[in-house]
């Protein structure tokens, strides 16, 4: 019998909101941020991928082929077509939107980094973020210049329908290092989520390779190893003490995988029994610091044969408090919504599926218009 | 014995010849399940428009070739044409059988295809 015939059985109902924490809006070309970009930039924007450099050939299209409007346009570009076929169809409450500029931290040119994620900003709160209620935006920034990143956290950080700062996991020197708490100081100012998503690792300015060991030869392997740059941030963040300086706020990792924080979460408490003495400014426990400030979103979910197996990784990470659902719409990898949240226990699926999302982003209390 | 009395599943029509282009997949509802029918450029196949994995329109896919098994950094590429790639995760199914190559555990429904009097029938 077929796997997609057994599957129907066991179907249940998804009868409460979700919220998908990764959707990614996409222009059709550079060339769309023009009319929010200064002059003096636009000659970039006609260069192959924006000048912004990429090693990586993927043997399946970034963007689901099913999912494109039609007439040739980008899957994620029209938000009518994204409404019927991804808001409509999965039943989706709110969609925080992530963007399409997550390589943006690999340009050796701060200013025009910052110059196109502000276009980019303008841009998805014009075409997006007044089409549909059911849309957050992510506001994303150039970590190249930190005093400009928060420059522009600042400009748009009140929006109503702002929720978080979209930052990708690959730096050129660890994100718990001084140079970035600009940008930490903007967020909270602001009452924003980092989100880390991945995105330009071991590309252009970004100085350490895709893996920790040099660049891998196949985006098979490539894909693999990037949650190493999840883990790499988070005990960064944690051990150089960023939720003791700055204690309100939040970071997901989102499309970073889940089943790493186990392990790396009590090899930093059994570590820090020793060491302690050399992180005197952490008050508490590594684990302790990232229950409560940071979350991890459940696109691509790791599916081991015996799928009991990760619901026990989902329980060692506590999952009802931690785990966040998303999709990645209309990316290759995307998760249909049913197909990961009926492998949940029913508790804990509903943590997931929304509980955990509204109370991060607050979406009862300020995004709820 | 069995094989006289097993019952003939009936047949459907789908499209006309020269309908689909060589390389090209309607997609068509039968029955109540949709069914891709693929022009290879020698024969027709109907493929059930269902990935096993996530259930994605899976004939929304492209059809090529791949590498086939072979020692480190050695390249063959074949099956040209035979390979319909998800749209969704890339998974590759052998149109011949419904094996996905990556896991033989996933398995998508292939249908019998016949041509009569110009036109392209599937048996389900």
């Amino acid at each position: 019998m077929e796997i997609a015939e057994k599957k129907k059985s066991s179907k249940t109902r998804i009868d409460y909101g979700i919220i998908d924490c990764d959707v990614h809006q996409t222009i059709n070309s550079y060339e769309d941020l023009k009319p929010y970009m200064p002059r003096v930039w636009w000659d970039r924007l006609k260069e192959p991928g924006g000048t912004f450099p990429s090693l990586v050939w993927r043997p399946i299209p970034l963007t689901r082929r099913d999912a494109s409007p039609g007439n040739g346009l980008l899957p994620g570009s029209d938000p009518e077509y994204a409404k019927k076929d991804f808001l409509d169809r999965y039943n989706i409450s709110k969609g925080i939107l992530t963007g399409s500029l997550l390589t943006i931290s690999t340009h050796n040119n701060p200013d025009y980094a910052a110059a196109v994620a502000t276009a980019f900003n303008d841009w998805t709160l014009d075409n997006w973020i007044t089409h549909d209620d059911r849309w957050l935006a992510s506001i994303v920034i150039a970590t190249q210049d930190p005093i400009l990143a928060a420059k522009e956290i600042d400009r748009l950080g009140s929006h109503p329908k702002v929720c978080q700062v979209v930052i990708s996991p690959a730096s050129s020197q660890p994100y718990g290092q001084r140079w970035f708490y600009p940008i930490y100081e903007a967020a909270v100012r602001n009452n924003l989520v980092i989100a880390l998503h991945s995105g330009g690792e071991g590309e252009g300015i970004n100085s350490p390779p895709i893996s920790a060991v040099g660049q891998p030869t196949t985006n098979l392997e490539r894909h693999n190893i990037l949650p190493i740059h999840q883990m790499s941030q988070l005990n960064s963040i944690v051990c150089e003490g960023v939720f003791e300086r700055f204690p309100t706020l939040k970071v997901v990792a989102v499309e970073g995988g889940l089943g790493w924080l186990p392990h790396l979460m009590w090899r930093m408490d059994k570590n820090y029994i020793a060491m302690r003495k050399e992180v005197p400014w952490l008050k508490r426990k590594p684990s302790e610091y990232i229950m409560d400030h940071y979350r991890f979103t459940t696109q691509p979910i790791e599916e081991p044969e015996n799928f009991q197996e990760m619901i026990q990784m989902l329980k060692f990470m506590r999952a009802e408090k931690t785990v966040m659902f998303a999709t990645d719409y209309p990316h290759w990898d995307n998760d249909d919504p049913k197909f990961v949240l009926n492998k949940l226990p029913e508790e804990m699926r509903r943590r997931v599926a929304y509980e955990n999302a509204a109370e991060l982003y607050q979406l009862n209390d300020i995004h709820s218009q | 014995m069995t094989e006289v009395l097993k019952k003939e599943k009936p047949k459907y029509e789908v499209a006309k010849i020269g309908e689909i282009e060589v390389g090209g997949c309607k997609i068509v509802k039968v029955n109540g399940r949709s069914i891709g029918i693929y022009n290879d450029g020698e024969k027709y196949h109907a493929i059930r428009n269902v990935c096993p994995h996530e259930q994605a329109e899976l004939c929304k896919g492209t059809f090529s070739g791949t590498t086939m098994p072979s020692k480190p950094h050695e390249y063959i590429y074949g099956m040209e044409g035979e390979v319909l790639l998800c749209p969704w995760h890339g998974w590759e199914f052998n149109i011949n059988n419904g094996e996905c190559l990556g896991d033989t555990r996933y398995k998508v429904k292939i249908y019998e295809v016949s041509v009569e009097n110009n036109r392209i029938m599937v048996q389900m």
